[in-house]
């Protein structure tokens, strides 16, 4: 952290956000394609989807990094903000679906005429944002607030929010829930009256998820370096001592809980209309492992890093899904036990590994792993 | 008891030709089964109504090898065809000697020489569904004699409910000399039904009465229809409708025990599955997400074992590199043992030790080659594990097939027995059983034995055992090798009830961490009653919703408020620190 | 400094990749399955009979149009039973790698992800997987089974053994849904009485059925209760079942169903979903005799089958294609309809002289396209389903099934519901 403070790193900061935001779809946009230095339609498409990965793992990062929760429920929140986007880029499609109905393709085929109740609502885009946000929330709120008041921690509270993002999966993949079911939301068309199909809307898409990820990560970078960022990287440290100081740690646990929810809901709300698809899959516990992954590969407790991770492995598999069909799980696989036990600082925190490794003989050599002791509340019981 | 009776058929099929020779009675019974085999349509099915009055066992072995597509047809020179039935040992180049059905004879050529074939020399004697029902007929009416009751059972449930009133004869004779409680009941009970069919009112009363009296769960659409009857008599109906009400009343208790089974067996293989993890997770902090992946190595070492029982295993692996212009690839094959018969059935037995081994090694080659750094670090762990998970799944996939393998379970595992029409299949008590042991066998390791007071030191205080002498990697090797082991029993288990591919493991990691979370991480006990009880109420909600999906989400939800109140478990171990 | 620089590397190497050049006289085509995931278990074996397919079209001199000759080069992509993935990689193969044509998809779920995909970019997707219909896209070419190519000839069947309960199960999502209410009104149309239909109904609020029968999760293991359910519908006699569980589950179901004791000659089975593949991975001692119906078992006694069989295996034996299992393969429907897709693609370029999508889709639609496949003859239709040989088949001990009864040539129609409904309200 102290490192991004430096007047080269807010530079480079600076220039990659520019690059992200204006230059690539300018490149898209303004250059003849089949040229040098022009971006398809398929990479601004994809580019767009590792964004919205990137603002889940910030999220997720706020959560472990920096107030020590690991949450394995993230996608759980990232999913439901894409469902309820997706209800209204179904009703949006009017009856240009495949049965030519007012009502979306999946509740014909299931054998209803009319629409449910409640999905009446959802033809209205400024209700759908705002239940995008409030249905996740909601959710965090219950679910932290029954979580922080018994001081649940550590191990257990990561296999609590797996099990409850593994119980909405097996809910939301029944089809008597009317979402779809297996099949999800897809065929989308419309929003907000521009053709989802036409690039034009796809790069607007795009800027607007870079826009949002720049705000969701100058957000976080302002809240970690006021008081209550302070309160909540003591909360990581121990969260002992913050109680014993007079803190209420769980209602400080519990904002950030949820607003890293709402964060995930927002990537989530996105991702829907740029993938065309957003199924019960999306929320399995694999999927938060994931996000973890891409979290702890990047580096924790920067917010940096679980940007580079978020794109640089999700990069990796779209690369190794077609170089090597039959491997990629294995390369996928060492890479993360790898990085796990030797870069616990993942590769923000490479280049101070391998400086503390390039030190003289004769002075103390620091070992490159496993790295300084974690500040977990077991080498809090030892000191 | 069934497995007898196959070992019986196929004994007197393939060994003693003797058996076969027979007195006058023996070889008309045999014309008639020869002529039956080579006829088609009515002329057959009348045949084999004959043939299910000889009582002779000649009968039974054939058509129980007919309906097995055993009965071979061999074209004879003068252009007739001969049924024969190939003898079960067959010589160096696989040909064995064929046994006439007609005559009981080994087939011989015009020589006298005794001919040899192949099974896929010759062509099988067809049979199709409706020919296997009639053969299956014939068979139910001559296992009326059958030495074992519960085929004797069985025979006179499908007679009584094929409501052929000609059979009310052989039924009653059969009472008469019937000396098992089951079978008279069962054959009272198809009286019963087929009496319903008779033309006089008062007989139908009696046997409504009768069958509510027996309580016979079979006949409930009968009855249901017979009060559906609009020129039905007002006492048939009235008494019909009691017969129903006690029968569903009946049907409640038994659907009643039949779920606490259902909850018990399910339970069973949860614990199963959670106590290595509750070993290693509550002994060692570590959270092993390559748990599931301990289950399928134990499964798959089941099935190597089967293999190396039967034919031999092998697999080969072609990476898509190129080394010297060719790619490169590796392979292993082992020959089996082409076992047959008992010898075969007992590689269960041997798959077992195979499978706690093969697990607790792999257990111990990963934590000695990633978990040892990752000690002070639970969620880093949780990561690196789960990174393996993902290796040891591709690995499967490149060992194995992507496919799921055949894992057939031994003879003496499969069937059921039933209790007052309640049905207990064997392999699920089996593993109910099996759990116990293990459950004892743990608790025995923990608590008597000197590795076991390290162990439990080694949890409640890591560095202060470490400095009283107790020497912690290797206890921390010792008990994740354990645990590991453990998961590999609970796969061979699997391997019997589930499918066996790659992905096995992941569908039952969250469950067992749900089970050891709830239990109290560190207590066997609480292992013990969280496993039962999820899979109980997981049983329960099923019968009460009638789906099995809502079941589970509810119990998960539950386990998540239940946690909310008591966030230890249901059993804590409770130690002076604070956290 | 080093982190955008990183970001900026990255950035490069994607705008590198993106152009890729096409060789001359090779045509692109893409292979869009599950290579890892749950489905990889059926997928794998489809894509080993497309490069078997395309190894045999390319020995034999390739695709000619004109006075040349174009090599098939395969381009195979992993959707690793993703479905979000699927649309990822569709969009791939179609944009960047600019394919022809796409053999792919399995499950409806991948194919109703990747249709708008296919419809934005007018590529060509040919289906092979039986499906439950109801669906009509320019831009696919389904060789796949239809509803009236696989369930109601099986019901049929079953109806004419004097068979009177039926118990729907299936898994749930769209599939088996689909065909159980097909079934469910297909069967009352024929005099099967409500009560004797099992599996429970689910109404909306009008009261109108909108789901029949039994439904598990994927990966449901715990079929105890279900089976217990099944044994005491089946009591009386005269009862069946009909089986559309999916994938995996199939094993446990049929464990159970044989630890009850539930025999195929008391109450027999008919699954959709079971092929010769699938088979090698279930206790076929237990099965033999449950049913299966397709259009086209490995079993056949043609020449034509057993011409294929003997390619097959030689191909197996020689071929070097990174991930193909060479021991203990089985041959069964979708993978025979993925190699009939390709030789009918072929046929259609060959007939139409060009790669172009729209003429390609002219040329299928005219009729004139068929195949004599190891199936039998199958022909494309106006309405881009395949008219082909419909098969019902028993189990046999050793995985193969025993062919019961054929129909000829039957007509592949997706839209059944609309006909039962009006049928029904008559």
């Amino acid at each position: 952290m102290g490192r991004t403070g430096t007047k080269s790193a807010k530079w480079g900061l600076g220039i990659a956000a520019v690059v992200i935001v204006v230059v690539i779809p300018s490149l898209n946009a303004f250059t003849p394609p089949g040229g040098l230095f022009h971006v398809s339609d398929f990479s601004i498409n994809l580019y767009g989807k590792y964004l919205c990965y990137a603002i889940l793992a910030v999220g997720v990062d706020m959560l472990w990094g920096y107030t020590g929760l690991l949450s394995l429920g993230q996608a759980l929140f990232f999913t439901l903000g894409g469902y309820m986007m997706g209800m209204h880029l179904m009703r949006m499609i009017g009856d240009l679906g495949q049965y030519h109905q007012p009502i979306p393709d999946f509740l014909v085929f299931l054998g209803w005429h009319n629409l449910p109740a409640f999905w009446r609502p959802f033809d209205s885009f400024p209700f759908a944002l705002l239940m995008a946000f409030l249905l996740p929330g909601l959710v965090a709120l219950t679910f932290g607030y029954l979580a922080f008041r018994s001081r649940i921690r550590g191990v257990y509270f990561s296999i609590l929010t797996q099990a409850l993002t593994y119980a909405a999966c097996l809910l939301f993949f029944r089809n008597s829930l009317l979402m779809g079911g297996n099949n999800g939301f897809t065929d989308f068309k419309f929003l907000l009256h521009h053709d989802l199909r036409v690039p034009a809307t796809q790069r607007g898409l795009y800027v607007v998820t870079a826009l949002v990820l720049l705000l969701v990560y100058a957000g976080c970078r302002w809240l970690s370096q006021t008081k209550f960022g302070l309160v909540q990287q003591a909360i990581r440290d121990s969260e002992n001592r913050v109680l014993f100081s007079g803190y209420a740690a769980g209602y400080y646990k519990l904002f950030v809980f949820v607003l890293c929810a709402l964060i995930a809901a927002a990537g989530g709300a996105l991702y829907v209309p740029q993938v065309g698809i957003i199924n019960p899959s999306e929320m399995s516990p694999e999927k938060s492992l994931e996000a973890v992954v891409w979290v702890a590969v990047g580096g924790r407790g920067t917010l940096v890093g679980p940007i580079l991770g978020a794109i640089g492995v999700n990069a990796l598999k779209s690369w190794t899904t077609r170089a090597f069909p039959d491997l990629w799980l294995l390369i996928l696989g060492t890479l993360f036990v790898l990085v796990t036990v030797f870069m616990p600082k993942g590769i923000v925190g490479l280049p101070e590994q391998l400086h503390a490794l390039r030190r003289p003989f004769g002075a103390k050599l620091t070992p490159a792993a496993p790295g300084p002791p974690e500040p977990e509340q077991e080498s809090a019981k030892t000191r | 008891m069934r497995f007898g009776l196959t070992l019986l058929g196929l004994a007197s099929l393939g060994c003693c030709c003797c058996s076969f020779a027979g007195g006058p009675d023996a070889s008309a019974v045999r014309q008639k089964l020869a002529q039956a085999i080579l006829s088609e349509g009515q002329e057959q099915q009348r045949l084999l109504g004959e043939l299910a009055d000889s009582a002779s066992k000649i009968v039974a072995d054939v058509l129980n090898a007919w309906s097995r597509d055993g009965v071979y047809l061999y074209n004879s020179p003068d252009n007739s065809k001969v049924p024969v039935l190939l003898e079960e040992s067959e010589d160096a180049s696989g040909k064995a000697r064929a046994i006439r059905i007609d005559n009981g004879q080994y087939l011989k050529d015009a020589q006298g020489v005794e001919l040899r074939f192949s099974r896929s020399d010759l062509n099988s004697a067809d049979t199709d569904m409706r020919l296997r029902s009639a053969i299956q007929q014939t068979l139910d009416t001559l296992a009326l004699a059958d030495p074992d009751a519960a085929a004797r059972r069985s025979a006179v449930l499908k007679l009584g409910n094929s409501r052929k009133q000609r059979y009310l004869p052989v039924l009653q004779s059969r009472l008469a000399r019937e000396t098992d409680a089951t079978v008279r009941k069962a054959i009272a009970e198809a009286l019963a039904l087929l009496e319903l069919g008779a033309p006089d009112p008062k007989v139908q009363l009696a046997a409504v009465e009768q069958l509510g009296r027996l309580r016979a769960l079979g006949s409930l659409d009968v009855l249901k229809g017979v009060v559906a009857r609009t020129d039905c008599p007002p006492d048939l109906a009235r008494s019909a409708r009691k017969a129903i009400n006690s029968i569903e009343e009946h049907l409640w208790w038994v659907n009643f025990f039949g779920t606490i089974f259902h909850g018990l067996s399910l339970g069973s293989i949860l614990l199963v599955v959670a106590l290595g993890l509750a070993i290693t997770f509550g002994l060692m902090g570590i959270i092993n997400m390559a748990h599931g992946e301990m289950i399928a190595v134990g499964a798959y070492a089941c099935y190597v074992v089967q293999n190396l029982f039967g034919a031999g295993f092998g697999f080969s692996i072609t990476l898509p590199f190129n080394f010297a212009g060719k790619p490169i690839s590796f392979g292993l094959h082992l020959p089996g043992l082409n076992a047959a018969g008992w010898y075969y059935e007992s590689y269960f037995l041997l798959a077992l030790p195979l499978s706690f081994i093969s697990a607790a090694l792999a257990g111990l080659f990963i934590e000695r080659t990633v978990i040892r750094f990752l000690y002070r670090r639970p969620l880093e762990s949780l990561l690196a594990t789960w990174g393996i998970s993902l290796v040891m799944q591709q690995c499967f996939r490149m060992i194995f097939g992507a496919n799921n393998v055949q894992v057939n379970s031994p003879s003496w595992l499969l069937g059921h027995f039933a209790i007052h029409d309640v049905s207990f299949g064997y392999n699920r008590v089996f593993v109910i059983c099996l759990a116990a042991v293990i459950v004892f066998a743990t608790w025995l390791l923990l608590t008597q034995t000197s590795l076991g007071l390290l162990i439990r030191a080694v949890m409640q205080n890591r560095s202060m055992a470490a400095c009283l002498g107790v020497r912690t990697t290797r206890i921390n090797m010792l008990t994740f090798a354990f645990g590991s082991g453990l998961a590999g029993l609970a796969g061979a288990f699997l391997s019997q009830i589930g499918n066996v591919g790659p992905s096995l493991g992941q569908t039952y990691i969250v469950d067992s961490f749900m089970t050891v979370v709830l239990g109290g991480v560190g207590s066997i006990v609480g292992t013990v009653c969280s496993a039962l009880g999820i899979g109980t109420a997981d049983q329960v909600l099923q019968q009460t919703t009638g789906s099995p999906v809502t079941g589970k989400i509810v119990v998960l939800v539950a386990i998540i408020i239940f946690l909310q109140w008591k966030p230890g478990g249901l059993f804590t171990i409770r130690g002076r620190s604070l956290d | 400094m080093k982190k955008y620089s990183i970001t900026l590397a990255a950035c490069a190497l994607m705008l590198a990749g993106s152009s890729i050049c096409q060789a001359s006289d090779t045509i692109k085509v893409g292979i869009l399955h599950s290579l890892s995931g749950t489905m990889a278990i059926s997928e794998t074996s489809l894509r080993d009979t497309l490069l078997f397919a395309f190894d045999e079209i390319n020995k034999a001199g390739g695709v000619k149009i004109g006075d040349k000759s174009y090599m098939i080069e395969p381009v195979i992509v992993d959707g690793a039973s993703n479905w979000p993935l699927f649309a990822e990689k569709a969009k791939q193969l179609l944009e960047e790698d600019k394919v022809a044509v796409v053999f792919g998809c399995w499950t409806s779920v991948s194919r109703k992800s990747v249709l708008p995909v296919f419809e934005k970019d007018n590529g060509l997707l040919f289906y092979p997987v039986q499906y439950e219909g109801e669906e009509l896209s320019k831009n696919i070419f389904y060789t796949a089974e239809a509803v009236n190519q696989q369930a109601t000839p099986a019901v049929d069947f079953l109806l004419a053994q004097g068979k009177k309960k039926f118990y729907l199960i299936g898994t749930d999502y769209v599939y088996p849904q689909t065909t159980n209410l097909i079934l469910y009104k297909y069967l009352l149309l024929h005099g099967i009485a409500l009560g004797d239909i099992g599996g429970g109904l689910r109404k909306d609020d009008s009261g109108k059925v909108i789901s029949a029968g039994k439904y598990t999760p994927f990966g449901h293991t715990d079929y105890q209760q279900i089976v217990a359910e099944i044994k005491q519908f089946a009591a009386s006699g005269d009862a069946c079942v009909v089986n559309t569980i999916n994938g995996d589950s199939n094993v446990p179901f049929f464990k159970e169903v044989a630890a009850a004791g539930l025999t195929p000659a008391d109450c027999p089975v008919v699954s959709f979903s079971l092929a010769e593949d699938e088979l090698r991975a279930l206790p076929t001692k237990d099965l033999v005799g449950e049913l299966g119906c397709w259009t086209y078992f490995m079993s056949l006694n043609t020449s034509v089958n057993k011409n294929f069989l003997d390619r097959w295996n030689a191909w197996l034996k020689t071929e070097n294609h990174p991930g193909v299992v060479k021991e203990k393969r089985a041959v069964d429907s979708p993978m025979v309809l993925s190699y009939n897709g390709a030789y009918l693609w072929k046929a259609a370029v060959e007939k139409a002289g060009t790669f172009d999508v729209d003429k390609i889709r002219e040329t299928l639609e005219s009729g004139a396209i068929s195949f004599d496949g190891p199936g039998g003859k199958i022909t494309m239709d106006k309405n881009h389903h395949a008219t082909k040989n419909v098969y019902i088949g028993e189990t046999r001990a050793n995985g193969q099934f025993k062919i019961l009864k054929s129909f000829d040539q039957v007509f592949g129609e997706p839209f059944l519901l609309k006909g039962l409904d009006e049928k029904l309200n008559k």
